[in-house]
C-alpha cells in the first residue's frame, strides 16, 4: 500500500510533485490518503487482528485464494479418480459455500475439535440440523485434506522461522488465513514437480530475507546471466525492503503487503526470466482495469482477478501487474518530461476516479523505490504493456536511468519515514544501478561451446546426401489430372458474388468451402490425403458425436487457463478414448473455427483471432461463453453440419 | 508492376518478375504438434499457411517435398551431444523424473520451451526441411527454397530458448557452406536472431544481419555495437529498432543496408528468416509492418537472383502468419495473389474481412527519422570497413554455385501455367549471367551518401564478374 500513500503524503518530493499535482489537480481523483493512512495504521498496530471488519476487507481475496487452492486439491483428487463437483451440493440440491464452511470449522479450531459437534456448524451455516452429516461429509471430502496440509505447512514454517508467530494450528484472522493460503499455494501442495520446486525455491529465498538473512541482495550475482542477475536483484531488493519493514514492526505481515512478500519474487523471477512470451496477460490486465473503472464496487472483481494465467501459484497477478504498470508509468514520467502528457492520460485513464475504485486496488504495494529502476531495464512484460497504450512513453527507456534513482529514492524515504532504511536502500540502489548501462545489454558468448564449427573454405565441394531432398510430392509424377478438369488460375481469390440465399452466412461459407475442397481433391488426387487436407477444417468434427462436442466445449469452459487450470490435464477425465492429437486437431480445426465464425458475425469488430485463451479467461467471463452457447447459433451450426459436409 | 516490386536486380532485367525455380518443404503432420494450452507458438499456423498456399494454387509453380527428418547425428553438427541426447529422449511423461530435472534447467527447457508430445519429431521436421532446402540450393536444383517450419533462430548450441529447440537455420547454413563460400543471413523477425548470430559470431563465412526490436525485449541481445569477434569482426550486423516500425521506415533501412551488404559481402547464398511477429498486431511483437511491407524484404532479396533460402520463424497472431507466409510464397513464385481469400478450411480465421492483406494498425511509430538516419549511417560505416568479399575474394565462383540467369518475362503477361513443370525452367538456363553490376537502381537509393558508395563499388565489381 505504500505506493500511493507515499505519493500523496510526499509533499517534499521533488520529481514526484508533478505526479501529485496531476492527481490532485484532477479534482479529487487522487487517492484518498486518509483511507490509506488509517489502513496503514491499523495494520501497523495489529499483530493478528481478529476483528471482523478487518477480516471482511480481505475476504474477497482470501476467498479467491481459497477457491484456487480447493480447486487444485480437487483436481489432484480427480486425477486419482475421485471427481468432486463444484459447487458442493447438499442433499436437497442447494449448494454449500465451501469457504464459509471452512471458515466456521477453522474458527472452531479445526476438524478435530469440531468433530462431534457438526450440528453447531450446520447451524452456524444457517442450515437445518438434518444436514449436519452431509456437512461433515462435504468437509471431509473437500476440505479436510486442505486443512491438514495447511496446519502442516504452518508447523514447518514455525520451525523454520522461530520468530514467526504461528500460534496453534489455526487462527481466525482472515489475514493470516490468507497468508497461509498463499504460502500453501506457493509452497506446499503443488504436485507438479517443476512448479513446486520453483515455487519453494522462491519461497525459500524469500523466507531467508524475512529472517533477516544478511545476504544483502548479492545472491543473484553469481548467476552468469546479466538478466538473471538483475532479476534477482529485484527480488532481493524487494525482500530487503521487506526485511526492514519487518524489523521495524517486529512481526510478520498480516496485511496485504504480504502479497508482495510472498508473491512478488516469484513473479519477478518469472517475468524476468529471459522469457519470450510476455504480453498475453497484459490485455487481460488492461481489461481488468477497465472493468474496475466501469464498476468499481463490483465485489466480483476481487474474485475474478487473482487467478493467474500461467501457473497456479501466482495469485493476484492482474492486480500486481496493474500496480506495476502504474509504477512504471510514473517512473517513466520521471525520466522524461516530454511524455508527461500522455502518461498523465494513461494514469488518468486507468486510475481515474480512484475514490470509487474497488478496495482491492488500494491494497498494495510495498514496491516503491528502485524496484522500478531495475524493472525498466529488464522487464519484458511491462514495457510492452506500456507501449500498448502509450507509445510515446517508450522513448525514454535507456537514457534516463541514472537520473531516475533519486526521485525514487525519495519516494522510498518518504514512504518509509525511516531515514536509516532509506540510506540502506539508496546504497543498494547505487549498486544495482551501476551494474547496467540502461538496457540489460547481453553480450554474445564466444568460445567453442557456443559457436558452430565452420570449416575453412576449400573449393572442394562435398556432396550432400540426397536423402535430404525428401519425398517429392508435387508435381505429381504420373497422373494425368488436368485433362478434364478446369482449374482455377493461380493466385485466384474467391468470386465476389455467390448465388447463396444468405451470402456470407455460415451456411454459405460452408457450402463454398466444401465446393472448393471437391475441386482441390480432383486436382491433388491422393495428395489431398497425403497433405492431410482430409483432416483440415470443420470436417474433423464429423468424427465426433454431438455429445462429445458438447463435452469438449465444457472441458474448455471449465478448465480455463486463466483459472490456473489446463484442460489437457483433465482430458482423460473427459475423453478417455481420444488421443491427444485428436483433441488438438479438433481444437484448431473445428472448435476455433466455430468460435471465429460466430464472432465474425456477432462481434465483427473483435478481430483478435488469437484470443483463444485471453478472451475466454478473464474478464469477459460471461461473454466468451455466451458466444458459444447461444442456442440459436449452436443449432444453426448443427443443422448445417449435415448439409454441407457429407460430400465426401 | 509498381514501384515496390523493383529491386536491385540487374538494370538490364528491368522487371523483377522473372521465374524462379522454387522448392517448398512441407511436413503434413506439422500442424498437429502442440506446445501446450495457451502457448503462443502454434505449429498449426504452418498448416494454415500451407492450406492458403494450396488454395491459391501456388503449389503449381513449385516443387513440393516432404522433408526427410533430421536425425540426432545431423543435429549434432551444431548442437552439443548432451543436448541432442536430452532432446531426443525427453517426453512429457519423463519430465517428472528427477534425472531430468537438472537437465531441464540446464538446457532451459520447461517454461518458454516446454516439453510437449512429439517435441523431437517437431525439431526433426523443422531441421530436416531447412537442411533439405540447403541441399536443394547446393545442387542447383532450385533458386529459392522455402521451409515455413524452419527459422527457429533462438536455439543455442546447448540450450533451448524462445520457443526454439533446434536451430534449423544454423544447420541449414552449415549445409550451404559446403558449397557456398559466403552465406548471408538476414533476419526480419521482431526478435533478435541471437542463436544464429552467436553460432557464426567468429566467422566471416557467414554474415548475419538482424532487424529487431531492441530495448526491454527478448532476448536482450542485438546491440548495434555487437558486430562480431575475431575473424568474424564486423560480420554481424544488428539493427536495433523501436516499437511501431512501419513499412516505409523498414524499407528505408532494409534496402540500403542490404544493398550495401550484397555489394560488399557478395554472398553466394542468402538465408532469409521471415519471422512474422514483426507484422502489425502480433501477439508478442510490437512492429507495425503490413504483409506487403514484410514481403518486400523477400522481394528485394529475390531480385538479386542469388540462391535464396526462405524460412519461417516467429509469428504469434496465427491468421496473419498464414497470410504473410502465403503471400511470401506467392512473391517467391512471382504471383500477385488476389486480395480476396479463396474459400479454404480455415476461412473463418480470417474474418470478418476474409482478405489477404490487413491494414496496419494506427500505433505511433517510435522510430524517429533521425534515429533511422543515425542507425543507417553507423551501419553503413561499419560495412564500409569490410574488405570486399572475404574468404578468397579474387577468385571466380566454382561452377556449382552459379545460378542460371532466367529469361525476362513479365508475370502478368505470361501464359497461365497449369502445373509446375520441371521443364518450364530448363529453357531459362541458356541465358548467360550478366556481368554488369547489379547494384544500381536509383529507386532503391535512400540518399546520396549510399549512392556514392555504390558508385565506387561498381568499379570494384567489374573486376570480378559473375557473382
Amino acid at each position: 500500500m505504500a505506493g500511493w500513500s507515499i505519493l500523496t503524503n510526499g509533499s517534499a518530493l521533488d520529481c514526484v510533485d508533478d505526479v501529485i499535482n496531476i492527481f490532485k489537480g484532477d479534482g479529487g481523483c487522487c487517492l484518498d490518503s486518509n483511507h490509506h493512512a488509517k489502513d496503514a495504521e491499523a495494520k501497523d498496530c495489529t499483530a493478528v487482528d481478529n476483528s471482523d471488519e478487518d477480516d471482511y476487507e480481505c475476504e474477497d481475496k482470501v476467498i479467491c485464494l481459497f477457491d484456487e487452492l480447493v480447486s487444485k486439491f480437487l483436481n489432484e483428487a480427480a486425477e486419482g479418480g475421485c471427481i468432486r463437483p463444484i459447487p458442493a451440493l447438499l442433499g436437497d440440491g442447494q449448494s454449500l459455500d465451501l469457504f464459509r464452511l471452512f471458515w466456521v470449522v477453522r474458527k472452531r479450531g479445526g476438524f478435530d475439535l469440531v468433530n462431534g459437534f457438526w450440528s453447531f456448524v450446520a447451524k452456524e451455516l444457517g442450515l437445518d440440523l438434518q444436514f449436519s452429516p452431509t456437512v461433515k461429509l462435504i468437509y471431509i471430502k473437500y476440505l479436510y485434506e486442505l486443512e491438514k496440509c495447511m496446519s502442516r505447512s504452518c508447523k514447518e514454517e514455525k520451525i523454520r522461522k522461530g520468530k514467526r508467530q504461528c500460534d496453534g494450528n489455526l487462527s481466525c484472522s482472515s489475514l493470516e488465513l490468507e497468508m497461509q493460503l498463499r504460502s500453501l499455494l506457493l509452497h506446499g501442495c503443488d504436485r507438479k514437480q517443476e512448479d513446486c520446486k520453483f515455487a519453494s525455491e522462491v519461497y525459500e529465498k524469500n523466507g531467508r530475507y524475512v529472517e533477516m538473512d544478511s545476504g544483502k541482495g548479492k545472491m543473484g550475482l553469481s548467476d552468469t546471466k546479466a538478466v538473471h542477475r538483475v532479476h534477482n536483484g529485484v527480488g532481493n531488493r524487494n525482500c530487503d525492503y521487506d526485511k526492514n519493514f519487518h524489523a521495524e514492526k517486529n512481526n510478520y505481515f498480516n496485511d496485504s503487503d504480504d502479497d508482495v512478500v510472498t508473491l512478488d519474487p516469484s513473479i519477478v523471477k518469472k517475468e524476468f526470466n529471459s522469457r519470450k512470451r510476455k504480453r498475453e496477460s497484459l490485455t487481460r490486465m488492461l481489461n481488468w482495469v477497465i472493468q474496475i473503472a466501469k464498476c468499481p464496487d463490483d465485489p466480483s472483481i476481487g474474485v475474478r482477478s487473482p487467478h493467474f494465467k500461467w501457473k497456479d501459484h501466482k495469485g493476484n497477478e492482474l492486480w500486481l501487474q496493474a500496480i506495476r504498470a502504474r509504477e512504471a508509468l510514473l517512473h517513466r514520467r520521471h525520466c522524461d518530461p516530454n511524455i508527461e502528457q500522455s502518461l498523465f492520460q494513461v494514469c488518468n485513464m486507468n486510475f481515474h476516479d480512484n475514490r470509487k475504485m474497488h478496495p482491492s486496488m488500494f491494497e498494495d504495494v510495498s514496491v516503491p523505490s528502485e524496484h522500478f529502476a531495475e524493472r525498466s531495464r529488464c522487464s519484458k512484460r511491462l514495457p510492452a504493456l506500456v507501449k500498448h497504450h502509450v507509445r510515446s512513453c517508450c522513448n525514454s527507456c535507456s537514457a534516463p536511468q541514472s537520473k531516475s534513482t533519486s526521485p525514487l529514492k525519495t519516494v522510498c524515504e518518504n514512504g518509509l519515514k525511516e531515514q536509516e532504511f532509506a540510506v540502506d536502500l539508496s546504497s543498494k540502489n547505487a549498486t544495482f544501478d551501476g551494474s547496467g548501462d540502461g538496457h540489460v545489454r547481453r553480450h554474445v558468448a564466444v568460445g567453442p561451446l557456443f559457436q558452430a564449427e565452420v570449416p575453412e573454405w576449400t573449393s572442394v565441394v562435398s556432396e550432400s546426401d540426397s536423402k535430404w531432398l525428401g519425398t517429392r510430392l508435387w508435381p505429381l509424377e504420373s497422373e494425368n489430372h488436368n485433362a478434364v478438369f478446369v482449374m482455377d488460375p493461380i493466385g485466384n481469390g474467391r468470386p465476389s458474388v455467390c448465388g447463396c440465399q444468405l451470402p456470407g452466412s455460415v451456411g454459405c461459407v460452408r457450402f463454398h468451402i466444401a465446393e472448393k475442397r471437391i475441386k482441390l481433391k480432383l486436382e491433388l488426387g491422393h495428395l489431398f490425403y497425403h497433405w492431410q487436407f482430409d483432416r483440415m477444417g470443420e470436417e474433423v468434427s464429423l468424427r465426433w458425436t454431438t455429445e462429445e462436442e458438447k463435452r469438449f466445449k465444457d472441458m474448455v469452459k471449465f478448465n480455463l487457463l486463466s483459472a490456473g487450470k489446463c484442460f489437457w490435464d483433465n482430458k482423460h477425465k473427459y475423453f478417455p478414448r481420444k488421443t491427444r492429437e485428436e483433441l488438438v486437431s479438433y481444437y484448431f480445426n473445428a472448435y476455433l473455427v466455430r468460435r471465429r465464425s460466430y464472432k465474425n458475425r456477432v462481434t465483427p469488430k473483435n478481430t483478435d483471432s488469437d484470443d483463444d485463451e485471453t478472451e475466454f479467461g478473464s474478464l469477459s467471463d460471461g461473454y466468451g461463453h455466451e458466444a458459444l452457447v447461444v442456442p440459436g447459433a449452436y443449432m444453426l451450426i448443427c443443422s448445417e453440419n449435415k448439409q454441407c459436409t457429407d460430400f465426401k | 508492376m509498381e514501384d515496390i516490386t523493383g529491386g536491385a536486380s540487374l538494370p538490364s532485367t528491368g522487371t523483377d518478375a522473372k521465374k524462379r525455380r522454387v522448392t517448398y518443404f512441407y511436413e503434413p503432420t506439422i500442424g498437429d504438434y502442440y506446445y501446450g494450452q495457451g502457448h503462443p507458438m502454434k505449429p498449426h499456423r504452418i498448416r494454415m499457411a500451407h492450406n492458403l498456399i494450396v488454395h491459391y494454387a501456388l503449389h503449381r509453380r513449385m516443387e513440393i517435398n516432404r522433408p526427410f527428418p533430421a536425425g540426432p547425428t545431423d543435429i549434432r553438427k551444431f548442437h552439443s551431444d548432451e543436448y541432442v541426447e536430452f532432446l531426443s529422449s525427453v517426453s512429457p511423461q519423463s519430465v517428472g523424473d528427477p534425472a531430468f530435472g537438472r537437465q531441464l534447467k540446464r538446457f532451459n527447457v520447461g517454461e518458454d520451451c516446454p516439453v510437449f508430445d512429439g517435441l523431437f519429431g517437431f525439431c526433426q521436421a523443422s531441421a530436416g526441411g531447412s537442411i533439405g532446402a540447403a541441399v536443394k540450393l547446393n545442387r542447383g536444383d532450385a533458386d529459392i527454397a522455402l521451409n515455413w517450419a524452419g527459422g527457429l533462430h533462438h536455439a543455442k548450441r546447448s540450450e533451448a530458448s524462445g520457443f526454439c529447440y533446434v536451430n534449423d537455420i544454423v544447420l541449414g547454413i552449415l549445409e550451404l557452406l559446403k558449397v557456398h563460400r559466403r552465406v548471408l543471413y538476414v533476419d526480419i523477425d521482431v526478435h533478435h536472431g541471437d542463436g544464429v548470430e552467436e553460432a557464426f559470431y567468429t566467422t566471416d563465412r557467414v554474415m548475419t544481419v538482424s532487424f529487431h526490436k531492441y530495448g526491454d525485449f527478448f532476448p536482450g541481445t542485438g546491440h548495434i555495437k555487437d558486430t562480431g569477434a575475431g575473424q568474424g569482426k564486423n560480420y554481424a550486423l544488428n539493427i536495433p529498432l523501436n516499437d511501431g516500425m512501419d513499412d516505409e521506415n523498414f524499407r528505408g533501412l532494409f534496402r540500403p543496408l542490404i544493398q550495401k551488404v550484397m555489394e560488399v559481402y557478395q554472398p553466394d547464398a542468402v538465408v532469409l528468416q521471415c519471422g512474422a511477429d514483426s507484422l502489425s498486431g502480433d501477439r508478442l511483437g510490437c512492429f507495425n509492418l503490413s504483409v506487403k511491407g514484410h514481403a518486400d524484404c523477400l522481394r528485394f532479396l529475390r531480385s538479386y537472383n542469388v540462391p535464396l533460402m526462405v524460412l519461417g520463424g516467429g509469428g504469434y497472431t496465427i491468421r496473419n502468419v498464414a497470410r504473410c507466409w502465403c503471400y511470401e510464397t506467392a512473391v517467391a513464385v512471382g504471383v500477385e495473389p488476389d486480395n480476396k481469400l479463396p474459400y479454404n478450411e480455415y476461412f473463418e480465421y480470417f474474418g470478418p474481412d476474409y482478405t489477404l492483406h490487413v491494414e496496419p494498425s494506427n500505433v505511433e511509430n517510435l522510430n524517429s527519422p533521425k534515429d533511422m538516419e543515425r542507425i543507417r549511417n553507423i551501419l553503413l560505416e561499419q560495412l564500409s570497413r569490410l574488405p570486399n568479399a572475404p574468404s578468397v575474394p579474387f577468385q571466380t565462383t566454382p561452377p556449382t554455385t552459379e545460378v542460371p540467369e532466367e529469361a525476362e518475362e513479365d508475370m502478368d503477361q505470361r501464359p497461365k501455367r497449369r502445373i509446375w513443370n520441371g521443364e518450364d525452367f530448363e529453357s531459362d538456363h541458356d541465358e548467360d549471367e550478366k556481368p554488369e553490376p547489379r547494384f544500381f537502381n536509383a529507386d532503391a537509393q535512400p540518399n546520396n551518401k549510399t549512392r556514392d558508395g555504390v558508385d565506387t563499388m561498381e568499379e570494384d565489381k567489374k573486376e570480378h564478374p559473375g557473382l
